[in-house]
C-alpha cells in the first residue's frame, strides 16, 4: 500500500516536471482530437506518399510556458502516424535485398534466391516505413503469460490478413490479397491474390488454398460444426468459389458488401489463417492445402488419420487437425506471416525467426521483416512482466503492461533506455456498467433496471472526473460508451456526453418522481415493497487489466448522494461470466473495447451474440436464433437497434455508417450500459519502447479490428543499434 | 506388524480413488467450462469467438457430455497411463507437468534444506539457551518471519533486487540461459538464481520449524531422564543430542506426508509471484482455465503424494520412536 501511495506522489511530481519539459505536446490538442481521417476524407488507396509530417523535434518550442498545465496524457500522446502501402507499381523496387542470415543460407545452396522467393514483381507488397529503411537482424524480446496468450504473436503476425485496416484504422487496405471489387448488387465480393507468393515452406500461395480450406475444412462438419455467422447474411450460407488460379470470389444470396469489413476486420473469416489457427477454432478463409492435407481422412481413411492422432498422442483426427493448423503450437505449420513459431507457445519460450519467404519489402527492395527473431519470456503473472519491462529487460511491449504503473515506468525511462507512449483506445469506456437488463430474479429491482428514467439517474450520478483521476491518472475521457469521436460511426461528441455528466439534482429528482423518495436513517432509499432499502448488486471481476472492484467502490460512494446503495461483490471472472450467461446479474462492470467497429464487434455494446453478452443474454438468444430462443426485449428500443443493426450488413457503406449513427443514439439515449471513463490507453495502450528500436510510430491506433499493433508495421521495425 | 501395513495401504488405494472423484467433481463444480473460461480469458485480451466456433470446441473436447461419461473417459485414459491432453497447452498433461517438475523438485529441495538447516540447529540452540540474548533475538525473527506472508517477502525482495542490485526480475534463468540445452553455464546461472526463491519460501516454514523444536525440546529437557543422564555424567551435547532431541524431532517427521506434495507444487502464491517455471502457477493457472485433464492430473498427483507421504511419516514413526514401536507390540 504504501509502495502505490510513495508513487502516486512521484506520479504528481514527475507530471509537473514533465509539464514544463514537454512544451511542443502542451500546445498540441488533447488526446481526443488527434485527427484520425475519416474514409471520406482518407486519400485514396493510389496516393501513397503521405505528406511528410514534422517530427517532433523540428517544432519550434514556444519561448513561454503554456499557462494551463497540461494533462500528462498530452505529453506522452504523440502522433498518429505508421507506415504506408506503396501501389503504384511504376514506384517497386526492381532489385532485392535479404537478410544476411538468409544470404548466408542461399550460398549455402539452402534456399532459392531472395528474387525467386517473392512474389512477381508487379504483386509484390512494398512498403514505406515510417521513418527510413530499417537494417536487418537483432531479437525482439516480449513477454507473454502462456498458451493462451497467443493473440500476442497474432497480433504482430497479423500481415496474413485477406485485407486490412490502415494506420489510421478507419481505411481497408490491401493485404494477402492485392486487391477487392464488390460486385454492383453488393451479392459478391472478389479478391485477387499476388501471384508468385508462397508459403514459408516455399510452396506456391494460390486460390487453391482458399478452396480446400472452404470444402475440406469448413464445410466439414467434423470440423466446423456450425456455419460462422460471418460467412452468413441474414442466417443464409455465402459460398466460396475459385475463379482462377489467384483470384477468388465470396458469393451471397443476398446483398453483403459489409463483407469487405469482415474481412479486414479480426473476424472468423478475416482474421488470417495464423490468428484463427492459433484460436484452434479453424477459421481464416484459407490455409496451406498441400501441408494440411496429410491430417485429413479424405486423403487416406479415417483410421489412417486416427493412428496418426494417436501416435501423436491426440484423442482424434480432429484434435491433431486443429494443433496441426495452429501457428504457434506447430513450428511445422507454414504460414504467410513474417515470423514463423522455431520454438512453440506451449514451452517456457515462444521463439519465432524471420520467415525467409515472406512476401513484403520496403521502397529499396529489402525483404521484410528487418529484425531477425522474436523472444517471447513466459511471465507467470503480469506484475512480473510490468517489473521486467521497467528493467528494460523488452523491446517493445503494449500488451499487459498496466496503466497504473504508469508513473513508475516514467521515473525508470533513463534507467531502463526506454520511452513510454500513451495509446488511447476509440471505445468509450474501459468501465461500462453493463446493465441486466434481462434479468429477472427480484422483480422490484428488475423492473426498475428496465426503466431508462432509472438507468438516466444512475449515470447522471457517477462522477467520472474522480474516476479519471483516481484510476486513469486524469489521461481517460468521462462519457458515455459511445466511440471516440475520431470514429466513422461516432453519433458526435454531444452523444459522449449526453446523460453521462454528474447531475445530482436531476438524479434526485428522477428518483423521487419514480416514488423512491422515502429515505432511511443514512439517507438511502427505500424499495416500495417494504423490503428495506433500495439496493443493486454490482459484479465486478478482480485480476484484470482494470481495477473493476476499486473503481466499483467508488462509484458506491458516489451513488451515495442519490440515496442509491449497491453492492460491490468481486467475483472470479468465469463465474462472473457464466452469471451473465444466465442473466442472473443486476450490473456488471467490464470493458466495451471493440464497440468502435459496431458491425465487427457488437457483443459489448448490444445484447446480439451468444458467444460472450454482458446486458442481457435472453435477448441476445432472441436475436440470434431470429425469436426462436431467448426473450424478446419488451423495450421497443431495444427492437428497432436489432432491426438497424441486422439491416446495415446488406447496406452500401454510407448508409451502413448512419445505421450505426443512429444505433449509437439509440444505446446511448437508452442507458443500456452506463459508461465511466474510456478513449484511454488503458487497455493495452500503456507501450514501452527502447530508444534504439527505429520505425516505431509516436502513436498507434490501439484496437481490436487494427491488430494493435500490426499496423504500426512491426516488420519494418528495426535495431539502430 | 505387517497386517497393519497392508491394511493402511489398502485404505491409501481407497482413499486415492476417492480423490480421482472428488478433485474431478471439485474442478467440474464452478459454473461453465474450459470454453466459457477460454471466452473470458479471449474477451480479456481484446479478443472473442464466435458461439459456433464455441459449440464446436466443446463438442471437441467432449464438454457436452455429462459428468459421469467425462470421469469414467478421464478413468479410461489414466488406465492406459495416459493422462489426457492439456486442453490449453495442447499437449499430453504428462508432459506439461513433466516439464516443470524438475524445477519445482530442485526450488523445494533447495527451500526444504534451508529450512532445516536453521530451524534445527536455532531451535536446538534457542531451548538450551533459554532467555539467552540470542534465544530472544531468533524469537523475535521468527515471529516476524511468521508474521511476512510469502508473497509479500517475495514482492519486497524482488523490489530491493530490482531496484538496489539490477537483479533480473524472477524467473529461474537469465534471459539467455532460459531456453539453452542443459550445460554447466546453466546449471551455475539456476544456482545464482535458487536463494532467493528458496529463501522466500523458506523462510516462514523456518520460523514455524525453531518454534515447534523449541518448545518440544523445552518439555524433553524437564523430564526426568535428562536429570538421571546428566547425573550419570553423559556430556552435555550427548545428553541432548541423544535423547531430548530425537523425542522432539516427531513434529519433524510427522510432516513428511505434507512435504512430499509441497515437494512437487511448491508454495502456488510465492511462485507465482516470483514467476517460477513450477507446478504451482501451473495448478492455478490450469484451475482458473477449466483445463480439468490438467487441473485433475496434478490434485490427483498431490492427494496420492499425501497419502504416500502421511504412509511413510508413519514408518518413520515406528521406527524413529520406541514408544509408538514398542506400544505396539
Amino acid at each position: 500500500m504504501s509502495l502505490k501511495k510513495m508513487t502516486r506522489r512521484d506520479f504528481l511530481k514527475l507530471a509537473g516536471v514533465t509539464s514544463v519539459g514537454a512544451v511542443v505536446a502542451a500546445c498540441a490538442p488533447e488526446p481526443t482530437k488527434v485527427p484520425a481521417p475519416k474514409p471520406t476524407d482518407a486519400p485514396k488507396p493510389t496516393a501513397v506518399p503521405p505528406t511528410a509530417a514534422p517530427k517532433p523535434t523540428d517544432l519550434p518550442k514556444p519561448t513561454t510556458a503554456p499557462t494551463a498545465a497540461p494533462k500528462l496524457g498530452a505529453t506522452l500522446i504523440g502522433k498518429l502516424e505508421g507506415p504506408t502501402i506503396v501501389r503504384e507499381t511504376a514506384q517497386f523496387p526492381k532489385t532485392f535485398k535479404e537478410a544476411p542470415m538468409l544470404a548466408d543460407l542461399v550460398k549455402a545452396g539452402k534456399l532459392p534466391e531472395v528474387a525467386k522467393r517473392l512474389p512477381d514483381p508487379s504483386d509484390l507488397m512494398v512498403i514505406k516505413p515510417l521513418k527510413e529503411i530499417g537494417k536487418y537482424g537483432g531479437t525482439w524480446r516480449r513477454a507473454f503469460t502462456g498458451p493462451a496468450d497467443h493473440e500476442n504473436g497474432n497480433r504482430i503476425n497479423s500481415a496474413d490478413k485477406v485485407l486490412h485496416f490502415d494506420y489510421t484504422g478507419n481505411k481497408i487496405v490491401p493485404a494477402l490479397a492485392k486487391d477487392w471489387k464488390v460486385s454492383d448488387d453488393g451479392k459478391t465480393i472478389t479478391i485477387y491474390l499476388r501471384k508468385g507468393a508462397k508459403w514459408s515452406d516455399g510452396s506456391p500461395f494460390t486460390a487453391n488454398d482458399f478452396l480446400f480450406w472452404y470444402e475440406d475444412v469448413y464445410l466439414n462438419k467434423a470440423l466446423v460444426p456450425t456455419p460462422f455467422f460471418e460467412f452468413q447474411i441474414n442466417g443464409k450460407n455465402g459460398v466460396m468459389k475459385k475463379i482462377d488460379d489467384f483470384t477468388v470470389a465470396f458469393e451471397f444470396p443476398e446483398p453483403y458488401p459489409y463483407f469487405v469489413y469482415i474481412l479486414a476486420g479480426s473476424t472468423s473469416m478475416g482474421a488470417g489463417f495464423a490468428t484463427r489457427g492459433a484460436f484452434q477454432t479453424n477459421g481464416g478463409a484459407y490455409c496451406p492445402s498441400h501441408y494440411l492435407k496429410q491430417f485429413l481422412p479424405k486423403y487416406s481413411s479415417e483410421d489412417a488419420a486416427n493412428a496418426k492422432a494417436k501416435a501423436a498422442g491426440f484423442d482424434n483426427w480432429v484434435s491433431y487437425f486443429k494443433n496441426r493448423y495452429s501457428w504457434a503450437l506447430n513450428p511445422d505449420c507454414p504460414t504467410m506471416t513474417p515470423w514463423k513459431t522455431v520454438s512453440p507457445i506451449n514451452t517456457p519460450t515462444w521463439g519465432m525467426e524471420r520467415n525467409p519467404y515472406f512476401w513484403q519489402v520496403d521502397t529499396e527492395g529489402n525483404q521484410l521483416p528487418y529484425i531477425d527473431k522474436l523472444t517471447m519470456t513466459l511471465a507467470e503473472n503480469t506484475e512480473v512482466a510490468n517489473l521486467r519491462a521497467i528493467a528494460g529487460e523488452y523491446d517493445c511491449q503494449e500488451r499487459h503492461m498496466g496503466l497504473a504503473k504508469l508513473p513508475v515506468f516514467l521515473e525508470n525511462q533513463q534507467k531502463g533506455n526506454y520511452t513510454v507512449r500513451l495509446d488511447p483506445a476509440f471505445n468509450g469506456s474501459d468501465v461500462a456498467l453493463h446493465m441486466g437488463n434481462a434479468y429477472t430474479g427480484d422483480p422490484e429491482i428488475a423492473a426498475l433496471i428496465r426503466n431508462k428514467d432509472f438507468r438516466h439517474a444512475l449515470s447522471m450520478g457517477i462522477d467520472r472526473d474522480q474516476l479519471n483521476e483516481a484510476f486513469w491518472l486524469g489521461v481517460g475521457v468521462g462519457g458515455s460508451t459511445a466511440p471516440s469521436p475520431d470514429t466513422i460511426y461516432s453519433p458526435g461528441p454531444e452523444w459522449n456526453k449526453k446523460w453521462c455528466t454528474l447531475d445530482l439534482k436531476q438524479s434526485n429528482d428522477i428518483l423521487d418522481k419514480l416514488g423512491y423518495d422515502k429515505k432511511d436513517g443514512e439517507g438511502y432509499r427505500l424499495r416500495k415493497d417494504g423490503k428495506g432499502r433500495l439496493r443493486l448488486e454490482m459484479i465486478t471481476v478482480g485480476g484484470a487489466f482494470v481495477p473493476y472492484t476499486q473503481i466499483g467502490e467508488m462509484i458506491k460512494q458516489q451513488w451515495k448522494k442519490i440515496g442509491v446503495d449497491v453492492d460491490v461483490k468481486e467475483t472470479e471472472r468465469n463465474l462472473a461470466f457464466g452469471k451473465t450467461a444466465n442473466s442472473e446479474h443486476q450490473i456488471i462492470t467490464w470493458a466495451n473495447d471493440g464497440s468502435e467497429m459496431l458491425f465487427l464487434f457488437a457483443r459489448h455494446a448490444l445484447p446480439v451474440d451468444t458467444a460472450e453478452c454482458h446486458m442481457g443474454m435472453a435477448f441476445a438468444k432472441w436475436y440470434s436464433t431470429m425469436g426462436a430462443q431467448g426473450t424478446k426485449p419488451d423495450d421497443p428500443e431495444m427492437i428497432r437497434a436489432f432491426d438497424l443493426f441486422r439491416a446495415a450488413f446488406g447496406k452500401k457503406e454510407a448508409d451502413q455508417i448512419a445505421a450505426a449513427k443512429e444505433i449509437w443514439k439509440i444505446i446511448v439515449e437508452q442507458q443500456w450500459s452506463i459508461g465511466t471513463v474510456g478513449q484511454s490507453p488503458a487497455f493495452m495502450g500503456v507501450r514501452i519502447v527502447k530508444n534504439n528500436m527505429g520505425n516505431v510510430p509516436e502513436r498507434q491506433v490501439n484496437a481490436q479490428h487494427a491488430r494493435t499493433p500490426y499496423t504500426s508495421g512491426p516488420q519494418t521495425f528495426y535495431f539502430k543499434s | 506388524m505387517i497386517a497393519y501395513i497392508v491394511r493402511r495401504v489398502l485404505l491409501a488405494i481407497l482413499t486415492i480413488w476417492a480423490i480421482t472423484v472428488l478433485s474431478f467433481l471439485i474442478i467440474q463444480l464452478p459454473p461453465g467450462d474450459f470454453v466459457t473460461a477460454y471466452i473470458a480469458t479471449m474477451s480479456a485480451g481484446g479478443a472473442g469467438i464466435t458461439e459456433g466456433e464455441a459449440q464446436a470446441l466443446r463438442e471437441q473436447y467432449g464438454l457436452d457430455q455429462p459428468f459421469h461419461i467425462q470421469y469414467l473417459k478421464w478413468m479410461g485414459l489414466i488406465a492406459q497411463g495416459n493422462f489426457g491432453m492439456a486442453i490449453e497447452w495442447g499437449r499430453p498433461v504428462l508432459d506439461v507437468i513433466g516439464d516443470r517438475m524438475v524445477l519445482t523438485i530442485v526450488i523445494s529441495l533447495a527451500a526444504i534444506v534451508f529450512t532445516w538447516a536453521l530451524a534445527l540447529p536455532i531451535g536446538i540452540y534457542s531451548a538450551v539457551k533459554r532467555y539467552s540474548f540470542l534465544d530472544y533475538f531468533f524469537t523475535f525473527l521468527g515471529f516476524i518471519g511468521l508474521a511476512i506472508p510469502g508473497f509479500m517477502l517475495a514482492l519486497i525482495v524482488m523490489y530491493i533486487g530490482f531496484a538496489y542490485f539490477g537483479a533480473s526480475v524472477g524467473g529461474l534463468f537469465s534471459a539467455e540461459y532460459a531456453d539453452a540445452p542443459w550445460s554447466l553455464e546453466r546449471v551455475w546461472d539456476l544456482i545464482t538464481h535458487l536463494p532467493v526463491p528458496a529463501i522466500v519460501l523458506g523462510v516462514a516454514g523456518t520460523a514455524q520449524m525453531i518454534r515447534i523444536m523449541r518448545s518440544n525440546l523445552l518439555d524433553e529437557l524437564r523430564k526426568p531422564y535428562v536429570m538421571t543422564a546428566r547425573a550419570r555424567g553423559l556430556s552435555e551435547t550427548r545428553v541432548i543430542m541423544k535423547y531430548p532431541v530425537r523425542v522432539a524431532l516427531n513434529p519433524f517427521v510427522s510432516t513428511i506426508g505434507y512435504l512430499l506434495p509441497y515437494v512437487v507444487s511448491g508454495s502456488i502464491i510465492v511462485s507465482l509471484v516470483l514467476s517460477l517455471p513450477t507446478v504451482g502457477p501451473l495448478l492455478l493457472k490450469s484451475l482458473i482455465a477449466q483445463d480439468m485433464f490438467l487441473a485433475g492430473t496434478i490434485v490427483l498427483l498431490l492427494g496420492v503424494l499425501t497419502v504416500i507421504g502421511t504412509l511413510i511419516s508413519d514408518l518413520l514413526l515406528m521406527w524413529i520412536d520406541p514408544r509408538i514401536r514398542l506400544g505396539r507390540q
